[in-house]
């Protein structure tokens, strides 16, 4: 190769090392400062992914091109019969394993930022998954939204959380197992009768955020949906007070 | 040339005269009769699956409601995923031990063919009930998911029939493992020939060592559950309806105990297949044998470690344990490629069609190994778990890995099995339909996947950027059908116009390329002095030092 050629290659390889990155690879960034947690992880595994994936297609690809039999090969032509290598082995066995451990590494502080449960959050909501709705109740006020009983043309219930704020949710079941999914946040918890499961959602940007169950739950599971609208706290606050409270007092 | 031969000791059994026809097959002993029994039955399921599959993609092609209730769509996937899994991938891996295991070890058959007819009437008995569970149970068929997770799969949930049945038809299937697992090993252990060490063991064999002993260990907690769960459905047990103190927790794990190793009982034959084609069509011997027993056995020891990253979501398990041992069992696996990379390298590669095979499931697999790597932590399962990011996962590794595997194996031993070639030209044909449908068919999906589109919905909202992938997603099921098709006139038109295959039309390795093909009853009339791992391959150039 020539040295401009090698140039051309290199900055077209740093350009797309740089994209690379930047890229979303197709996933949402996240609304949330989890989902933004998960995503930088998700970028991360992803990029790892594509370098990993590259070198070995290239060196498949160089293989089958480069050592494929000739016409002018004999029929019965061998290659060369080596039958190992063990310091070659040895690097390909370890080099995988330092991958993993480094990805394990960030895999693992991520999770804790994502898990990590705030001392004092400015909302708690209980989430109640019904075969096949939601019941939302927020702490304090009681407020409760449920969703009509569901089927094709249906739409779930919406609910507002306030920007900026950390939403406590404690989330269960009243039946078979669901799952709470909000592909905008990146984040999805099952929703498992005779358990509580809590986690927290610090929504970042104001926009409207589709919830789903992602656990197969019978009959009209693809209809189990929900809406989020993440607006100003001040706005919030009116919309909590405005809403009728049906459950019992929550703390 | 070497001439020494040695007698195969049951060559001096008395020998039944050959029968032929249907009741001789029905009836057969033979571990290749029973082989090719579960090979074509093993394959009737995977057109069953592959049906249900694209009565699937109708219904998802476009947003709405068009072709199958809700409870029948809930019905098909279910199915669909049981039929490939338990009765498909799983008995077609079985169905090519049996025949080719007592081949490259230099035995008669099976150490126990009486158990082996029973485990392969113990599957066809098991296969016939999932199917029934189907559709023709009073109540509701199976619509509880191939996982049955509770409680939506107890008796209050699922009332009918059709989910006892499915129970009951999954633990024959179960037992019919467990027994094929005992024989498989009893045969390697007990029966190999002169010569044949374990550490000149054909990969094959190896790889079907161990996917014996994990059948083993995961099969057994798994069948308990079931059986529990059936005393929850029809006895007023509560072992995992919370309503009684139960917990489907439980539940989860012990399914998960079997449902983890499970993928690598159904990778590890494929892995054996391609490992002994890539060589031959390479003209090289394995690069790093030694090394790649080694990754195999981290693989079945390791994937018993693995199974609750399918619960990263639950909240209940210790995810950064699960999320190590995962990421750890990726390093075996690409030991492996590194194996096969090593094993091309400075050969003269012949692209014939089950080397193409081979090639294709390592350009799939390998996506989902990278996959299986992004999805081993947690934080990103919160986002795909359960979508069709990890639809599009596991089906790269099963159908991608696995099916391509299982083409591979049957244009590399069809010849062997029935004496004729299928065709070269509608192989590469097959080849290209099934590449280009399946990537058509599951790319879209991790696509979807990510911008939030859950599995096992009947139905999506339009304007979510779901209706083009999905569009495309069905496209390339058409395609796959097409060429599942094209394979099925292949077989048909090997049939009707046989091209004679010769012994060894490829040049092979191990020792049943070293018979006539098909074998003869007791498969061998004598063998030839096993010196390494390539018999077959010594005998024809004794100018190479093994």
């Amino acid at each position: 190769m020539s040295r401009r050629g090698g140039r051309i290659l290199g900055a077209g390889a740093l350009g797309l090392a740089t994209s690379a990155c930047s890229s979303s690879f197709g996933m949402p960034r996240g609304g949330s400062e989890q989902g933004q947690e998960i995503f930088r992880l998700w970028q991360i595994f992803t990029f790892a992914g594509i370098a990993v994936a590259a070198i070995v297609y290239g060196l498949i690809g160089w293989s089958l091109i480069r050592y494929r039999r000739r016409k002018t090969d004999a029929p019965d032509a061998l290659g060369r019969q080596f039958h190992a290598n063990v310091p070659l082995e040895v690097v390909y066995t370890a080099i995988p394993v330092v991958i993993v451990v480094a990805l394990f590494a960030v895999s693992f502080r991520g999770e804790e930022r994502v898990g990590d449960l705030a001392a004092d959050p400015a909302v708690t909501l209980h989430a109640e998954a019904f075969a096949w709705g939601w019941r939302f109740t927020y702490g304090g006020s009681g407020a409760t939204v449920v969703s009509d009983p569901s089927g094709e043309d249906v739409d779930g219930p919406t609910i507002e959380l306030p920007r900026g704020g950390t939403t406590r949710v404690i989330l269960t079941s009243n039946d078979v197992i669901h799952a709470f999914w909000v592909p905008g946040f990146l984040f999805k918890r099952d929703a498992i009768p005779g358990r509580t499961t809590s986690f927290d959602i610090t929504p970042t940007d104001t926009a409207s955020f589709r919830g789903v169950c992602a656990e197969f739950c019978g009959l009209n599971h693809a209809y189990m949906t929900f809406t989020i609208n993440v607006v100003e706290p001040d706005v919030f606050d009116a919309w909590v007070a405005s809403q009728p409270s049906l459950g019992p007092e929550a703390p | 040339m070497s001439t020494t031969v040695e007698q195969p000791p049951a060559a001096e059994a008395p020998m039944e005269p050959e029968r032929h026809g249907p009741v001789a097959w029905l009836t057969t002993t033979d571990h290749k009769k029973i082989g090719i029994m579960y090979c074509v039955t093993a394959f009737a399921f995977f057109l069953v699956g592959g049906a249900l599959a694209d009565m699937i993609r109708t219904e998802l092609a476009e947003p709405g409601r068009q072709v199958v209730s809700t409870q029948t769509y809930n019905t098909l996937f279910t199915i669909h995923g049981t039929v490939m899994i338990f009765l498909f991938v799983a008995p077609f891996g079985a169905g090519l031990a049996n025949y080719l295991i007592p081949l490259q070890i230099g035995a008669p058959d099976m150490a126990f063919p009486r158990l082996n007819a029973l485990s392969y009437w113990f599957f066809v008995g098991g296969g016939a009930l999932v199917l029934l569970s189907s559709f023709a149970s009073a109540g509701g068929g199976a619509a509880m998911g191939w996982t049955a997770y509770t409680p939506l799969s107890e008796a209050r949930m699922s009332p009918g029939v059709g989910p006892d049945l499915w129970i009951l038809g999954i633990a024959l299937v179960a037992i019919a493992t467990l027994l094929t697992g005992v024989n498989i090993l009893t045969t390697v252990f007990l029966l190999r020939a002169p010569g044949m060490t374990m550490w000149r063991l054909p990969i094959f064999t190896w790889n079907m060592v161990v996917t014996a002993l994990l059948g083993l260990v995961a099969f057994p907690p798994a069948v308990a559950a079931f059986a529990l769960l059936l005393v929850d459905r029809r006895l007023g047990g509560h072992a995992f309806d919370p309503l009684g103190g139960g917990d489907p927790v439980i539940y989860q794990h012990l399914f998960w105990f079997l449902g983890h190793p499970e993928v690598y009982i159904l990778i590890l034959p494929v892995f054996g297949v391609v490992t002994e084609i890539i060589p031959v069509f390479s003209r090289k011997p394995l690069f790093g044998y030694a090394g790649f027993v080694l990754a195999t056995l981290a693989i079945g020891a390791l994937s018993t470690g693995v199974w609750a990253h399918h619960m990263f979501t639950t909240g209940a398990v210790d995810n950064p344990f699960f999320s190590a041992m995962t990421l750890l069992i990726a390093v075996p696996t690409g030991v492996k490629f590194f194996n096969w990379i090593g094993s091309m390298w400075q050969g003269k590669i012949r692209m014939a069609v089950p080397m193409l095979f081979a090639v294709g499931f390592m350009a799939n697999f390998l996506i989902g190994g990278v996959t299986g790597v992004m999805l081993a932590s947690p934080p990103i399962d919160f986002q795909v778990a359960d979508s069709y990011f990890l639809v599009a996962h596991f089906h790269y590794t099963m159908m991608g890995g696995a099916v391509f595997g299982i083409f591979a194996a049957i244009y590399f031993w069809h010849p062997k099995m029935t004496g004729r070639m299928l065709s070269e030209r509608l192989g590469r044909l097959v080849f290209a339909l099934l590449f280009v449908g399946f990537n058509l068919t599951f790319w879209p999906q991790f696509v979807v996947g990510m911008r939030g589109m859950p599995r096992r919905i009947v139905d999506y909202a339009t304007g979510l950027g779901f209706d083009t992938p999905n569009l495309v997603s069905t496209i390339g099921a058409g395609v796959l059908t097409l060429g599942v098709l094209v394979f099925l006139f292949d077989v048909w038109h090997a049939r009707r116009h046989p091209v004679l295959a010769g012994d060894d039309p490829w040049g092979g390795y191990s020792l049943e390329w070293a018979t006539t093909s098909p074998p003869p009853e007791r498969n061998f009339a004598a063998l030839p002095k096993i010196r390494s791992e390539r018999p077959a391959f010594d005998l024809h150039h004794p100018d190479v030092k093994p």
